[in-house]
């Protein structure tokens, strides 16, 4: 309804001026970005000896689906990307559930333990004891070979809550105020009002979530390294990387050009190791897009 | 409604999280029976797990599903539950160290001093004594290179990457040059980098363009470590001493310094700015990514580079398959000037330095130690460079020959072909033999030997190395026998203690070089030598001639402690 | 930290009979109470127990034994430090290069995100949008390949350009240039990163009521005016939120993109602080070097926390603390 009404008023002058403007600007930046992308398919389908000659841009020379089956023939992929999954998942829905509480009840100005709090969170972006007591703590933990690890540490993000924060801060108190008279507690203002509200920026920190999570390897290679059941997709992924990009004590000083010769160019693997791992993340991007490309209208929650 | 939908959506997903996460934590205490209930003798074929970890990459580690693993587990009882690094850095060792746990087995490359220090590392030494015959026969003589330090005379670790007797079955490096452009010169000598600028130049000067496209006389690489093999090694190479990491040592007195230092290579980088100077080295030589100096090599234009045959491997394949094959590049032990001969070959001993060491988390080091020993003896060699008898090899008339099928899967078809049949995949595990070696039977160790190596020659290789009168690019350089041997092996694995100050005056002194090498090459040539002055000063003031002190000790040191 | 003197401060029964006692209180927040705390635990023990590593910087520690088997040299490393002149250069581009991050890195983002939610047609706004955060997915290692190849003399695309149209008749050699660094890293900086980091944007946008805008429409004002009265204001807190955050980061910007796009022409601009402390700390096993390198980021990074949030809490009522 409102929407016609508004398409209905003529555009002026200006605001043509605008559109042309910024229509052209988004063209360019399309193209712009669409590059590098492009890039890594075409070389990534792209012979990889030919490869090595260079000037690949948009369009394979020698087109081949070799790279990709290089990459699948390896152990551990399906393990891996089952794990991955599991992990993308169980994170990012614990990081969400921890953003958006913690970022509900400090964004609550009468909450008494909101300065410490926030600041207890704050600090913890710009320190780290490093990697020996981390690790070290881990092992006491038992978290060693274990899922849990992937999940329980880094669960809360001080930046997610304070994202979240400030769009709760951004939304009307009217609401929670109308909703504390009929009654409702604390959580059920969270849940009932909050949360629905918070669609657009839950959106986007399930997509850093679920990017981070799934990209991560580190993690993996430090804890469950030895642990084959568990195992992810970009730790396995990794492995054929590394082992692509040579010096091998397998290989002795001795062997011969043609051995080395033959051996696949570690460009067109890692490209598409690349285009690997970056296809399921932006399968799931549309779904979470959606609530933040478009405005919503409060009215239809007030009623 | 549209509430009650969400709530139960809500509870269902948060149920799921719940589920997740109590049924992988059940994982956790599947895995750690290794060592097992063998307390008794070692020779039993008991099923035993042992745990490894690999400071290098390998990605085609199957879990010994492969044809050698299964054979080996029949064999010995053992299984290896292995792990690899996958960061480059190895931060996983001291992280280990530090924990206090660890596998039975470690190969830590650089890093074996945090285990010896932490004392995670056995004295190997009466263990080899008892129970390792094959081991102490691989090493033979070289027994006493094995020993840590000469405060600490104990046997830690088992050096495993070089192998032992490894004879260089050919010549990699260093000066290269277009097949083609040797052709067309009429196959001319090449002794000096003058003969080798004066070939460039000629062909440069015949053929300013090829295919169209510039022609670049000369081209290096030096992108991140690749600059020590394509810039500053040669001057090492090209003035008659051979690598020996940053330093040079002299024979007699065992002084080390660093190598630029040396009057004779400032005249070598001297060359190198003239060639800059005159246009024929290539302008984006300090600028350029390695994929970008391939790509430039894979068009046929570069004609000559600086480098080991290995920097630029996959610009030859490519020049190969793209019928450029008279692009690829031929070799010559080419010198400063005629005073001095490549020593590319001269001989080292047995190098030692990496390998793996058995950690006090072992239950039974003496199973360990057997198992090591079985893959040191001729039969464990045989089979793990080989494979088995009748499935990857032959033998014919008292000769072991790879069929054609398989010679050709594990040519283009490397990395399956190891994961299928195991073969080269143990390597790191054992001590070995090298390339070269004989066994008992008189075919060789490995599966490199030089007919081998002369069966796989292009067409325009055998044409080069027919018009210089040899069979091989090694026939042309100097013996290994003109040149006496160093008693320090390679200095580059001598390990540096860590409380000394050697390693941050190290890194200072590369990367002052790493920055100042490029710019006095770039440099107009009236600047050379006050740009080399000043270069040095700023090593010196670095801490350079502290350091060089320092290392002198250690060469002595371990000339003492493997010359007794 | 001053929050728990605070707080505590108020634990007694109070004699202010306005204030309700810290218990009293407690017993009424405790949703809130059992909403946070559970989470804030976990962040106490993953965060701030392993902070007993900072012991390590006044040692030698050496992996193996006990953190207090370890020899202890009290402040010689951080004298180490503060005494290298190359922390001092790395320090300077570190920050040239975080400054130069933050103003392009920063602004342009938002930008982005606001022209893009005045695109009408919601295919082409939806297809842009998508586009611009592929290149986050690209490593550095492929990006920073495509820009010394563009960048090449060698027949590289700018160099192609500059000279067809006439601008110079020489290709430059950018890449060659130490006082271009900065500049280099920044655009592609921006080029890789300004559709993902325009995405937190677009979310605080889509916050906004819509009723705002139809509001405005009706008024007849012009999109440029809508834009400046509804839009920006709508998402001043989550800028400031964000920006007090960035500014707390301005001394750790990790180092693989300047590493990656280096070469030895350029190494004293290239050089960040994060490569000097992998380079002299972790890689050569000087663990406690490393650590009091990272006790140094720490502190100037809270303080510049501190510092910018105080700012912003004064001049702009923002703040995350």
């Amino acid at each position: 309804m409102a929407r016609t009404k508004a398409a209905s008023i003529k555009p002026s002058f200006s605001d043509r001026v605008f559109d042309i403007v910024n229509y052209t600007f988004m063209t360019l930046v399309m193209i712009v970005t669409l590059y590098p992308f492009l890039n890594v398919l075409a070389i990534s389908l792209n012979d990889s000896v030919d490869t090595v000659r260079g000037g690949i841009t948009i369009w394979p020379r020698q087109f081949t689906l070799e790279n990709y089956m290089q990459i699948f023939q390896y152990e551990g992929l399906i393990t891996g990307a089952k794990i991955s999954v599991l992990r993308t998942l169980a994170g990012t829905l614990l990081g969400l559930i921890s953003g958006s509480m913690l970022g509900y009840v400090l964004s609550r100005i009468e909450f008494q333990g909101r300065k410490f709090m926030s600041t207890f969170l704050a600090l913890t972006m710009y320190f780290s004891g490093g990697m020996i007591p981390v690790f070290i703590l881990i092992r006491d933990l038992n978290m060693m070979n274990s899922f849990l690890v992937y999940i329980i540490p880094g669960m809360v993000s001080a930046f997610n809550v304070f994202v979240i924060r400030s769009f709760i801060d951004g939304l009307p108190y009217s609401l929670q105020e109308s909703a504390k008279l009929d009654g409702a507690n604390d959580f059920t203002i969270y849940y009932r009002i909050i949360l629905p509200l918070c669609k657009p920026v839950l959106a986007t920190i399930a997509l850093f979530l679920a990017v981070g999570q799934w990209n991560s390897w580190f993690d993996t290679y430090l804890y469950n390294g030895s642990a084959p059941h568990l195992t992810t997709l970009q730790f396995e992924l990794m492995k054929v990387l590394q082992s692509t990009q040579g010096q091998n004590t397998g290989m002795g000083a001795g062997q011969n050009m043609a051995e080395i010769v033959k051996q696949v160019s570690p460009e067109s693997i890692k490209m598409a190791i690349t285009i690997v791992v970056t296809v399921p993340i932006l399968l799931v991007y549309p779904f979470l897009q959606r609530y933040f490309v478009k405005g919503m209208t409060l009215g239809a929650v007030k009623s | 409604m549209n509430h009650k939908k969400r709530l139960s959506l809500l509870l269902a997903i948060m149920m799921l999280a719940t589920f997740i996460l109590s049924a992988c934590s059940g994982g956790n205490n599947g895995n750690s029976a290794s060592g097992g209930d063998t307390g008794n003798e070692g020779d039993s074929l008991e099923p035993i797990t042992i745990t490894y970890f690999s400071a290098d990459s390998n990605a085609n580690w199957v879990n010994m599903q492969d044809a050698v693993g299964k054979k080996l587990t029949e064999l010995t009882g053992v299984t290896i539950q292995a792990e690899f690094a996958v960061d480059g850095s190895n931060q996983k060792l001291p992280l280990m160290v530090a924990s206090g746990e660890y596998p039975d087995l470690v190969f830590a490359k650089g890093d074996a001093n945090l285990f010896v220090d932490a004392g995670a590392y056995i004295d190997l030494t009466d263990l080899i004594e008892e129970h390792a015959p094959n081991i102490k026969k691989v090493y033979g003589d070289y027994m006493s290179r094995l020993k840590w330090s000469n405060e600490d005379e104990a046997i830690y670790v088992l050096p495993t990457l070089a192998a032992v007797d490894n004879e260089m079955l050919d010549a990699g490096g260093t000066f290269q040059i277009q097949h083609e452009v040797l052709k067309e010169l009429g196959y001319p000598e090449l002794k000096t980098v003058k003969d080798y600028e004066n070939a460039l130049k000629a062909y440069y000067e015949k053929y300013p363009t090829i295919d169209g496209q510039p022609t670049i006389p000369l081209s290096l690489n030096a992108d991140g470590w690749r600059i020590m093999i394509s810039v500053t090694n040669p001057a090492f190479i090209a003035t008659g001493v051979s690598d020996d990491g940053e330093y040079y040592i002299d024979l007699e007195t065992a002084e080390a310094q660093l190598h630029y230092k040396r009057p004779e290579e400032k005249e070598y980088f001297r060359w190198l700015n003239h060639m800059n100077a005159t246009g024929l080295l290539d302008k984006e030589t300090f600028v350029q990514k390695t994929d970008q100096y391939e790509a430039k090599i894979s068009s046929g234009r570069v004609l000559g580079v600086i480098d080991q045959d290995w920097g630029f491997g996959n610009a030859t394949s490519a020049l190969r398959s793209s019928g450029k094959e008279n692009r690829t590049y031929a070799r010559f032990p080419i010198q400063l000037d005629e005073t001095t001969k490549d020593a590319t070959f001269q001989d080292t001993g047995y190098v030692a330095g990496w390998g793996v060491g058995i950690t006090t988390s072992a239950k039974d080091p003496v199973r360990i130690i057997k198992f090591l020993d079985y893959l040191a003896s001729e039969e464990g060699q045989i089979l793990m460079n080989w494979g088995i008898e009748g499935e990857h090899y032959e033998v014919v008339d008292g000769k072991r020959v790879i069929p054609e099928e398989i010679q050709e899967r594990k040519t283009y078809d490397n990395a399956n072909f190891t994961k299928e049949t195991g073969i080269g995949l143990y390597n790191a595990l054992y001590p070995r033999y090298g390339d070269g070696v004989l066994d008992s039977t008189g075919n060789y160790f490995t599966t490199n030997f030089p007919e081998t190596i002369m069966k796989n020659y292009t067409p325009s290789e055998k044409e080069t190395l027919q018009a210089y009168g040899v069979e091989m690019w090694k026939d042309l350089w100097p013996k290994k026998e003109e040149f006496p041997v160093k008693p320090w092996g390679v200095a580059y694995n001598i390990p540096v203690p860590s409380d000394s100050n050697i390693n941050i005056t190290y890194k200072k002194v590369e990367e002052i070089t790493r920055k100042r090498i490029p710019e006095i090459i770039l440099a107009d040539p009236s600047k050379f030598d006050e740009l080399y002055d000043q270069f040095i000063q700023e090593l010196n003031a670095a801490g350079a001639e502290q350091m060089e002190q320092e290392y002198t000790e250690l060469v002595r040191a371990r000339v003492e402690l493997w010359n007794d | 930290m001053k929050a728990v003197t605070e707080t505590s401060g108020s634990t007694e029964p109070t004699v202010n009979k306005k204030k309700k006692g810290f218990w009293t209180t407690f017993k009424e927040q405790k949703i809130l109470y059992g909403m946070s705390l559970p989470f804030i635990i976990v962040v106490f023990i993953f965060s701030y127990l392993p902070v007993w590593g900072w012991i390590m910087a006044f040692q030698n520690y050496r992996p193996g034994r006990g953190i207090f088997e370890q020899k202890w040299v009290g402040f010689d490393h951080f004298v180490t430090l503060f005494t290298d002149d190359k922390f001092y250069l790395v320090l300077r581009n570190t920050l040239a290069m975080s400054f130069m991050g933050l103003i392009v890195g920063f602004t342009i983002p938002i930008l982005f995100a606001v022209l893009l939610n005045e695109i009408r047609g919601s295919v082409f706004k939806r297809t842009v949008q998508t586009i611009s955060y592929l290149p986050h997915f690209v490593s550095w290692v492929v990006v920073a390949g495509i820009v010394t190849k563009m960048l090449s003399v060698d027949g590289g695309a700018v160099n192609q350009l500059l000279m067809a149209l006439g601008f110079i008749d020489q290709p430059i050699q950018f890449m060659a240039q130490g006082s271009w660094f900065w500049y280099i890293v920044t655009a592609s900086d921006l080029w890789k990163e300004m559709g993902w980091n325009a995405i937190i944007y677009l979310a605080a946008i889509a916050g906004i009521d819509q009723e705002q805008f139809e509001a405005a429409k009706v008024d007849g004002a012009s999109r440029i005016r809508q834009i400046w009265h509804i839009t920006l204001p709508s998402i001043a807190p989550t800028i400031a939120i964000l920006l007090i955050m960035s500014i707390g980061h301005l001394v750790s910007i990790g180092f693989e993109k300047q590493f990656l796009l280096g070469n030895p022409l350029v190494v004293d601009y290239s050089e960040v602080l994060d490569l000097y402390a992998l380079n002299y700390g972790l890689s050569m096993g000087r663990f406690s070097f490393g650590t009091a390198i990272g006790m140094f980021n720490s502190i100037v990074s809270i303080i510049l926390l501190l510092t910018a949030n105080g700012l912003f809490k004064k001049f702009m009522k923002q703040s995350i603390m």
